[in-house]
């Protein structure tokens, strides 16, 4: 049966002589594998819309295993995202990031506006910003969204000195003794962190947060993804050997 | 298919060739059968180049493309020219560029391309080996790497790591397809297409 949808290319695999089988979030399916048959030769029509990061409207043909594109016309091709090394590195990180995290055949378009939402602001130069929204809210849309605004243990607004917790949520300072391993977090970085998640994701754009506060953030969230998932992203080792070399590498300090 | 129906030497010869790339049980089923029809010489020999190229071809020192000797013949050609080397992803991607006759430079073999969504970093590349071919007589490297996501992540690693080192850095060019046609090709290849326009 031949359905139409928008999607976004998360990533492709080689397969056979000229195709390629890919992931794509669609909007009416959610994350979808299909083949788009001789999209590696240079003439064939789906050579250009199947690359990553490609937003763009496909009609597919459902299969048993795998669906087949059978026409794709490109949105958005995201080419400033294969243009630039770092971008590059952030936007295989996001799509990693939704390729694990997501089932085939869950449809959420709120996870579907948001990978557009964070492309949308990291080609404006914003991807280490755009990247923490996207990462909590991803959380949240799949229902793990963390605890920031209550202390995770008693339920209190903690106040002076705050910490996170791995398990999502963070802690005053009589609570953290009970979750171990603990990051603390500046009252900026605590600030930051509830706007990244409740603003609208356009007036992002108008946040000039420093360094220090987003690799506070970066550090909690990297170990509050690394608590949830059940194996290592392979595309962080290579964002972290570009980019910020004092944030993710920067040792965590952990309260035992 | 089941391989049961045949004698077990057949069988067996089937189930060696169904391993090859783009040979599937049909295709290995007619070799196998145009294998036996023929005589026990050619046989022989085909066995003979399998076995011989296993065991004699090898890795250049210099490029890293397959040889059978210690360096390549373009590594020790003296015909050629050693201030220009062409970086590509793949040993068949120095075939497709010699049948080309245009570049009478040397190569270097990356064996493979950066792509941090299956773990493929820089360190698995012969990107080390590169560098240290750089000398005096290097005026050029050329980045030939495939025009897909993949190559574009190597060629840009490519060209952040060797421009600090005082060579000139150049990408092959992105465009339309000689004998094709304007109104087909996508709009990425288009835009590319316009961006390296030429004057004439």
């Amino acid at each position: 049966m031949l359905y139409r949808s928008e999607g976004i290319i998360l990533r492709t695999q080689d397969f056979g002589e000229a195709d390629k089988i890919t992931t794509i979030f669609t909007k009416s399916k959610g994350k979808i594998s299909a083949v788009a048959n001789g999209a590696r030769r240079v003439r064939n029509r789906l050579l250009g819309p199947t690359q990553i990061f490609t937003y763009a409207r496909f009609i597919l043909l459902s299969g048993k295993n795998l669906d087949t594109i059978s026409q794709a016309e490109i949105i958005n091709s995201n080419q400033e995202m294969r243009d630039d090394l770092e971008k590059m590195a952030y936007g295989m990180y996001v799509s990693e990031l939704v390729d694990v995290f997501n089932e085939e055949g869950v449809a959420s378009t709120e996870i579907f506006y948001l990978i557009l939402d964070t492309f949308a602001l990291g080609n404006r130069g914003l991807f280490p910003l755009a990247t923490r929204a996207f990462e909590l809210r991803l959380m949240k849309f799949l229902g793990y969204q963390p605890r920031l605004e209550n202390c995770l243990g008693c339920g209190i607004i903690p106040s002076e000195r705050i910490w996170f917790s791995r398990e999502g949520g963070v802690l005053c300072a009589n609570c953290k003794q009970q979750f171990t391993p603990v990051i603390e977090l500046s009252l900026g970085a605590w600030e930051l962190m509830k706007r990244l998640l409740t603003s609208d994701f356009s007036r992002l754009s108008i946040l000039r947060p420093s360094q220090q506060l987003l690799d506070e953030i970066e550090i909690a969230m990297r170990a509050y993804l690394d608590f949830r998932m059940e194996r290592p992203l392979k595309s962080l080792p290579f964002l972290m050997s570009l980019c910020s070399p004092n944030g993710l590498t920067r040792r965590i300090e952990v309260n035992e | 298919m089941s391989t049961s129906r045949y004698a077990k030497p057949i069988a067996r010869l089937i189930e060696e060739l169904t391993k090859l790339p783009g040979i599937g049980p049909k295709t290995a089923q007619r070799l196998a059968f145009y294998i036996i029809e023929n005589s026990i010489e050619d046989a022989r020999s085909l066995a003979d180049a399998i076995i011989q190229a296993k065991e004699t071809v090898r890795f250049c020192s210099i490029c890293f493309n397959f040889t059978d000797a210690t360096e390549c013949q373009i590594c020790s050609s003296t015909i050629r020219d050693h201030s220009m080397i062409c970086v590509v992803e793949e040993p068949r991607d120095v075939v497709a560029i010699e049948r080309t006759r245009e570049f009478k430079g040397l190569y270097h073999v990356l064996h493979g391309a950066i792509s941090p969504m299956d773990g493929v970093g820089p360190s698995e590349l012969r990107i080390q080996e590169l560098i240290s071919r750089l000398s005096d007589d290097v005026k050029e490297i050329i980045i030939a790497t495939d025009p897909n996501v993949e190559g574009e992540a190597t060629a840009m690693y490519l060209a952040r790591l060797l421009k600090p080192l005082g060579v000139k850095v150049t990408r092959m060019a992105h465009g339309m397809p000689v004998g094709g046609d304007l109104e087909y090709v996508d709009e990425v290849t288009l835009s590319k297409a316009l961006e390296g326009r030429r004057e004439m």
